[in-house]
């Protein structure tokens, strides 16, 4: 069994990709579990047509604590699960994410012979419970997703921070584009400099969220599409992935000095 | 059913059980005030408890640095063989790595985690949490494991059932002056009246509570009548640290020519103790019984009974099931801490004076 993290700034398209992963190492014949950290509880609309599943903290709130009761199965057979968490502004999310994890029980995963567990975690490892899913015993290692854009790679920057401080291992980063100038070198060069590596890019698509607003992946309104090529090659590329190591994150002063050479 | 009175809590049951299994240093890791009049109270009796101090910046940028320091700090100090970590409600919901500070520390071979805050339910999930720990870094078996949670958990029911987690709000009561108890008590033994004392203390409140086992039976070696002692005296069960107290009781209790005529179980067998306690009684001829320590875990029975409980606002639920009288020891965890030997209660105090004993 193979258990990764999903990080990266909010709003890049982790969501996007966990889903869209997800289905298509489901169509290699892996049994797949995806679970969302966040507490929107979005991450795994597209793979139940956009209808929202019940919550493990709304379940864990009136008393259900077994895990079969908060794992459903979703599109190509992916189970999905949502972390759930308080409304915006109040409470205290962080807590939500390790009691969630604590009550879903990382035992139970292997007992249901899952092949590939992928969290997708929102936004930086803003406090202890962000990175909950990074620690001992969860996700085996992270992968970041990024732009090429200043604001995105600096967030990259500083999830590398937390998991150089955590002593996490860093599988690699997926590019989500936004078609900005020697985008994908950009990212190339970030992802070197840190010591790390760049997996593969998702061009902008047009496709991907026009599957989205019908609550679907790419796979399911474009069965036929090679994005879904793309994300199989993602997949493929994690799962034989060798070269996780702890990153060593730059300064702020390298990030705009590697950003600026392209232009 | 939401309960609105204060009662124990996981953090403090965590650092008692750490000292039930002779842990030599236990670090809280919280603000300084979190737990502190246990943690006087602890030291007392031989476990150096010592705290992190969180404070309000490392509530925020986290004291992963600080509890490295802390350990690195007590291990220095007192050699301890042991270390226990107990969690508190800041340092877990900031979601504190502890388990990698314990490595980083270098000291993860004689260090253990808790992980525990005060928002985890009943006090007794963290004695069963400690426990767990502790099996886990391999202080005792798993078979001892599952003997104490199950008694933990029993000890929860029992609580909930007939103690003081019965109802919403109960109001703490001193009961009965411990004088109209005492005279009671010496008077039935003028009348050469048989009295059964049910001794079912829980762990160290024993060294108090076989205090009014003892002045019964020195009452009555005076005074005539006659007494049937029972008490949860085992030595064959529970950590060695809490065989020990029932060895000294034991000890105590013959040095002043007093026997114990059943054994109803272990030290940490108060939930169930009490059930073979009255199994015991029940063909037996007496007057009166007297039940000290843990009353509420006694089966019900119908005879005149007088209830001996440390926990005020046990008393209402202990008069409402049918006690004559209810009276209350109230100092008990504070005057046994650090003892070897049977200390003064209060009742005991009242009835030797009572029975004119100097």
């Amino acid at each position: 069994m193979k258990q990764i993290a999903i990080y990266g700034k909010g709003g890049i398209g982790k969501s996007s990709i966990s889903s869209n992963l997800s289905v298509n190492l489901a169509s290699e014949g892996l049994e797949v579990l995806l679970i969302g950290c966040d507490p929107k509880s979005d991450s795994t609309i597209n793979l139940f047509g956009g209808k929202r599943i019940n919550t493990v903290l709304d379940l864990y709130k009136k008393g259900v604590t077994d895990p079969d009761l908060m794992v459903f199965e979703g599109y190509n057979g992916v189970k999905g699960v949502e972390v759930g968490g308080p409304a915006a502004g109040v409470g205290c999310a962080g807590r939500g994410i390790l009691v969630a994890l604590k009550t879903l029980n990382k035992d139970y995963y292997i007992d249901r012979g899952f092949d590939v567990v992928i969290y997708d975690v929102p936004g930086d490892v803003v406090c202890g419970g962000f990175a909950g899913p990074a620690r001992d015993g969860y996700a085996d290692e992270v992968y970041i997703i990024t732009s090429g854009e200043y604001f995105s790679i600096y967030a990259a920057n500083n999830i590398a921070k937390g998991l150089f401080n955590l002593n996490v291992k860093l599988g690699g980063i997926v590019g989500n584009m936004r078609d900005i100038t020697k985008e994908e070198r950009k990212i190339k060069v970030y992802a070197e400099e840190i010591k790390s590596q760049l997996i593969n890019v998702v061009e902008r698509n047009p496709k991907i969220y026009e599957s989205e607003i019908e609550g679907k992946t790419v796979l399911e309104k474009y069965p036929n599409d090679l994005l879904n090529i793309k994300f199989k090659e993602i997949g493929k590329k994690i799962l034989s992935n060798k070269k996780s190591k702890v990153p060593t994150p730059i300064t702020d002063e390298r990030i705009r000095s590697i950003l600026g050479g392209f232009h | 059913m939401n309960i609105l009175t204060p009662r124990p809590n996981p953090i403090v049951a965590a650092l008692y059980t750490l000292r039930d299994l002779d842990v030599d240093v236990a670090i809280l890791h919280g603000p300084s005030g979190c737990g502190f009049r246990a943690a006087r109270l602890l030291e007392e009796d031989g476990m150096v408890v010592v705290t992190t101090s969180m404070t309000e910046e490392d509530l925020i940028f986290g004291a992963s640095d600080k509890l490295i320091e802390v350990l690195t700090e007590a291990n220095a100090l007192f050699s301890p063989k042991t270390i226990g970590v107990v969690g508190s409600c800041v340092s877990m919901i900031i979601g504190e790595n502890v388990k990698k500070a314990l490595i980083d520390s270098g000291l993860n071979n004689k260090a253990f985690f808790v992980e525990i805050h005060g928002c985890m339910g009943a006090n007794t999930r963290g004695a069963i949490e400690t426990l767990k720990a502790a099996m886990d870094f391999g202080l005792i078996g798993e078979k001892e494991f599952k003997r104490q949670e199950n008694m933990l958990l029993l000890a929860t029911e029992v609580e909930s059932n007939k103690g003081m987690a019965k109802s919403k709000y109960i109001k703490p009561s001193r009961g009965t002056d411990l004088k109209i108890v005492a005279d009671y008590i010496t008077n039935l033994l003028k009348e050469n009246k048989k009295i059964a004392v049910v001794l079912n203390a829980k762990k160290e409140t024993v060294y108090l509570f076989a205090d009014i086992l003892l002045a019964i039976n020195l009452a009555s070696k005076k005074l005539g009548g006659s007494v049937i002692n029972v008490g949860n005296l085992s030595t064959e069960v529970g950590l060695l640290r809490i065989k020990r107290y029932a060895e000294d009781i034991i000890n105590n209790l013959n040095s002043n020519n007093v026997a114990i005529n059943f054994i109803s179980g272990g030290m940490d067998e108060y939930p169930i103790a009490g059930k073979n306690a009255i199994d015991y009684l029940k063909d037996k001829d007496f007057d009166l019984m007297v039940a000290v320590g843990i009353p509420q875990a006694l089966p019900l029975i119908d005879k005149e009974s007088i209830a001996v409980t440390n926990g005020p606002r046990e008393v209402p639920p202990l008069e409402e099931a049918g006690y004559k009288y209810v009276t209350v020891e109230i100092a008990s965890h504070s005057t046994v801490m650090g003892t070897r030997e049977i200390v003064f209660s209060e009742l005991g105090e009242a009835i030797r004076n009572s029975a004119g004993i100097q």
